[in-house]
């Protein structure tokens, strides 16, 4: 097959140089010859021109021993498959590592044969496929549930993101406060449940493996449940097997009434549980973790099991962790309250205490208050039966302690006052009193300096007069009151009156007692001043008396001269009330001689001794 | 503690159901209700020194348009074929099965019954084909749910089949 040329580069060297045609011949013969013993085919089909030159063959068998050999090491190894396949193997790994750095191809060439591999592994036998990928597929399809799920919710959450019920409110709430996502929280409250039995299933003898159940969870014969269940599961797969006659899958959930059955189907095993209510999704997970685990722990035993479970060892501790439950949330309703009757009761407390404080607060203050008052003297302050008591001494002008009450913002009915009538002697009570007692006329102002009350401005005598039998009336140690500065101002009608009555002298004949007889005139224009005296005195809010005074001269005997001038007195009275003043503001007084007007030593002070005066005072 | 499933085949209306309810409730019924699918039950017998849990899968008999599915069968440690001694042509048919679970589950232990002894008087059944099957190796046992006839014998025979 092989074809073997050789040329020779004719260069305008040699064609020009005559060729020494011997010398040619031999280099072709021995380069041909050279050929021939690189490739056999060539030698045997093109004699060789050195055949029968025994010095040719002894230069060869020399020159070429040792490639010869060489080259028959590697024939042998490339002829004969086993070494071959030796000799590849030695570098194959390398040789991929190399290929598979170089560039992607080899990977793009392998792909379709692997395919052709794993179709033609499984085709076979399902089953060793299947358990290679088991422990793989469980944790694979849980993720890719739990990333459905995931998505699931947040569509939840998107659902309910615009729903403003009150729940959906108060678990949007919840889920703020405790961090998590308001569909955990829905699912929360929505899912409530409780796993009643886990049966671990042999799948091809459908024997019981194992069994677990919730506390007082009634239940059927486990042995016979498992058998019925592995029946159904035989019989679905085998109904709807796929067309290709592939094994179909068995049931995930069966419903019977408020019970559902969940299956979790494992190679060599299955778990189902029954669980009462409304499941969350996150069971499958556990329920498919958990046959996981059995089934990496346990491979061995579960495809040798005949019947005899103890080389199973225990399982119950493991099925154990999927009898989960729900709570109802009815239970959280009571919880909540117990946790709002305290609350109630710590605020009520508190408040109370509070609001007391507040109060005792408050009466403190009304009993400083009080404590300012001039003439009240706070005893005691203290609550007894609910309300406070305060107690102590307060002079009656003193500022009623109940109009203090509202000052200290408290209510009337919240304290009850108890206190002792005194008289203080404090100026300012004092100041009260006067004012209450003696009713100052407008003109006049008390004002206290220290412990004295000074009367300022103008006031009649009258009432000057009765201040100082006031001031004489006060008990020791009272303030002292001064008057000094106040002027003494009187009506100047009733000055003039007071003057021309008290200047008017009546005379007497010497020892008669009755006025002269004409001395009715000037009896009538007294009698005609007093009255309108006693008009203008009531006018300034105060009355008159008028004293009516009886003289005699010194002649004759003293007692004689006192009867004598009391009896003028006594008829000048009655003439006075025959003019119409009134009685009782007239009084009589008779001086004899012994209050003479004149010295009494001529006769014409003799005369005016004989006589009757008149003096007004004035009273209340 | 062990457990076996064992499989209780066979032509439809043979006793299947009575069989294993006169073993498990010891009660018997002359009235028909044909099982569908699968009822399964369960008995725990001692055998020797060791407890057996067997779980009994009574499984719907054979008839004309439905043939016993073979899923119900794998995983059986041992099996009965039950044939109705009044209806010979239900014997062919526990023949049939047999061949069909052997492929299935392999040689596991089995036994063949001639159920409804009692009726043995008005039984069609010829010897001949009996005695070839018990030439070939076949364990027969004439039994009676009604009257409870080797009923016991036959799970205690197969009990002990499965553990040797
Ligand atoms: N006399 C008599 N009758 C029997 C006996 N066993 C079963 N029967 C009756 O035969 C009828 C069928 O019995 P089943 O036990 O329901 O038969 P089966 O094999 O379960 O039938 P399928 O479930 O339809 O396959 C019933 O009426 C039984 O009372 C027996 O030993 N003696
Ligand atoms: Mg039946």
């Amino acid at each position: 097959m092989s074809s073997l040329s050789l040329s020779a580069r004719d260069t305008p060297d040699m064609a020009d140089t005559p060729i020494d045609e011997a010398r040619i011949r031999r280099l072709a013969d021995l380069l041909l010859e050279v050929a021939r013993t690189v490739d056999p085919e060539l030698a045997a089909s093109v004699p060789s021109n050195f055949e029968g030159d025994p010095r040719l063959e002894a230069l060869r068998s020399v020159l070429l021993e040792h490639d010869r050999a060489a080259f028959a090491r590697l024939q042998q190894k490339v002829d004969d498959p086993q070494e071959f396949a030796e000799a590849v193997s030695a570098v194959l790994a390398s040789a991929f590592a190399l290929a598979a750095s170089r560039d992607e191809r080899l990977a793009s060439i392998l792909a379709p044969t692997m395919e052709r591999a794993t179709q033609a592994s499984i085709r076979t036998n399902p089953k060793t496929m299947v358990g290679i990928l088991y422990p793989l597929m469980g944790p694979a399809i849980s993720k890719s549930l739990a990333e459905t799920l995931d998505g699931t919710l947040q569509g939840l959450n998107q659902a309910f993101k615009y729903s403003f019920s009150w729940q959906g409110l108060k678990w949007r709430l919840e889920a703020y406060r405790s961090g998590s996502t308001f569909a955990d929280v829905v699912l929360k409250h929505t899912v409530v449940f409780r796993v009643e039995h886990v049966f671990l299933i042999h799948r091809k003898t459908g024997l019981l493996l194992e069994h677990v159940a919730a506390a007082e969870a009634a239940s059927q014969d486990p042995h016979m449940v498992s058998g019925m269940l592995s029946a159904i599961q035989d019989f679905v797969r085998d109904s709807f097997s796929s067309a290709e006659g592939g094994r179909g899958g068995g049931i995930d959930s069966l419903r019977l009434g408020d019970l559902t059955i969940w299956c979790e189907e494992g190679p060599s095993a299955f778990l189902a549980a029954v669980i009462r209510g409304n499941p969350p999704e996150s069971l499958h997970t556990q329920l498919r973790e958990t046959l996981g685990h059995i089934h990496e722990d346990l491979h061995g035993p579960l495809e040798q099991f005949e019947g005899d479970s103890a080389i199973l060892g225990d399982l119950s501790t493991r099925l154990g962790s999927c009898l989960q439950q729900q709570e109802q949330p009815k239970e959280e309703r009571l919880s909540r309250w117990l946790w709002i009757l305290p609350l109630v009761l710590v605020i009520a407390v508190v408040s109370w205490a509070v609001s007391r404080a507040v109060e005792e607060s408050r009466v403190d203050a009304y009993v400083q208050l009080l404590r300012d008052q001039p003439g009240v003297v706070v005893t005691g302050a203290e609550r007894r039966d609910g309300l406070w008591h305060v107690s102590g001494l307060r002079d009656p002008l003193a500022t009623d302690p109940a109009e203090l009450l509202a000052k200290a913002n408290l209510a009337p009915d919240r304290v009850a006052g108890h206190w002792e009538p005194y008289q203080a002697l404090n100026p300012a009570i004092l100041l009260k009193r006067m004012e209450a007692t003696l009713s100052p006329p407008t003109d006049v102002s008390l004002v206290i300096y220290g412990n004295t009350i000074r009367a300022r401005g103008s006031a009649p005598q009258h009432w000057v007069e009765k201040a100082r039998a006031f001031i004489a009336a006060l008990p020791a140690g009272s303030p002292r009151i001064d008057l000094a500065e106040l002027q003494d101002v009187q009506d100047p009608t009733f000055i003039a009156l007071r003057q021309a009555i008290q200047a008017h002298i009546i005379p007497f004949d010497s020892g008669s007692p009755r006025p002269a007889r004409d001395q009715e005139p000037r009896l009538d224009k007294i009698a005609e001043e007093l009255a309108q005296l006693i008009k203008v005195a009531r006018g300034l809010g105060f009355s008159v008396r008028v004293t009516i005074i009886g003289h005699a001269d010194a002649t004759g005997r003293d007692t004689s001269n006192l009867s004598l001038s009391a009896a003028r007195a006594e008829v000048v009275r009655s003439m006075l009330r025959a003019r119409g003043i009134a009685p009782d503001l007239l009084s009589v007084r008779s001086a004899g001689a012994l209050e003479p007007l004149k010295p009494d030593a001529t006769d014409e002070e003799k005369a005016i001794n004989r006589s009757v005066t008149l003096t007004v005072s004035t009273t209340d | 503690m062990i457990q076996k499933k064992v499989c209780v085949l066979g032509s439809f209306g043979v006793g299947k159901t009575s069989l294993v309810r006169r073993y498990v409730q010891s009660m018997f019924s002359d009235a028909y209700l044909t099982t569908v699918g699968v009822k399964v039950d369960k008995k725990t017998l001692a055998v020797g020194s060791a407890d057996v849990t067997l779980v009994l899968w009574d499984i719907a008999g054979e008839d004309d348009i439905n043939a016993i599915r073979m899923t119900y069968v794998r995983g059986a440690g041992g099996y009965f074929l039950v044939a109705d001694g009044t209806r010979p042509e239900t014997l062919e048919i526990a023949r049939s099965i047999q061949a069909r679970v052997n492929t299935e589950v392999g040689a596991v232990p089995f036994l063949l019954l001639l159920n409804k002894a009692d009726l043995q008087e008005s039984w069609g059944l010829s010897r001949e084909p009996v005695e070839a099957l018990e030439a070939a190796g076949w364990t027969i046992l004439r039994t009676s749910a009604k009257t409870g006839e080797n009923v016991e014998e036959a799970f205690l025979e197969l009990a002990k089949r499965m553990l040797s």
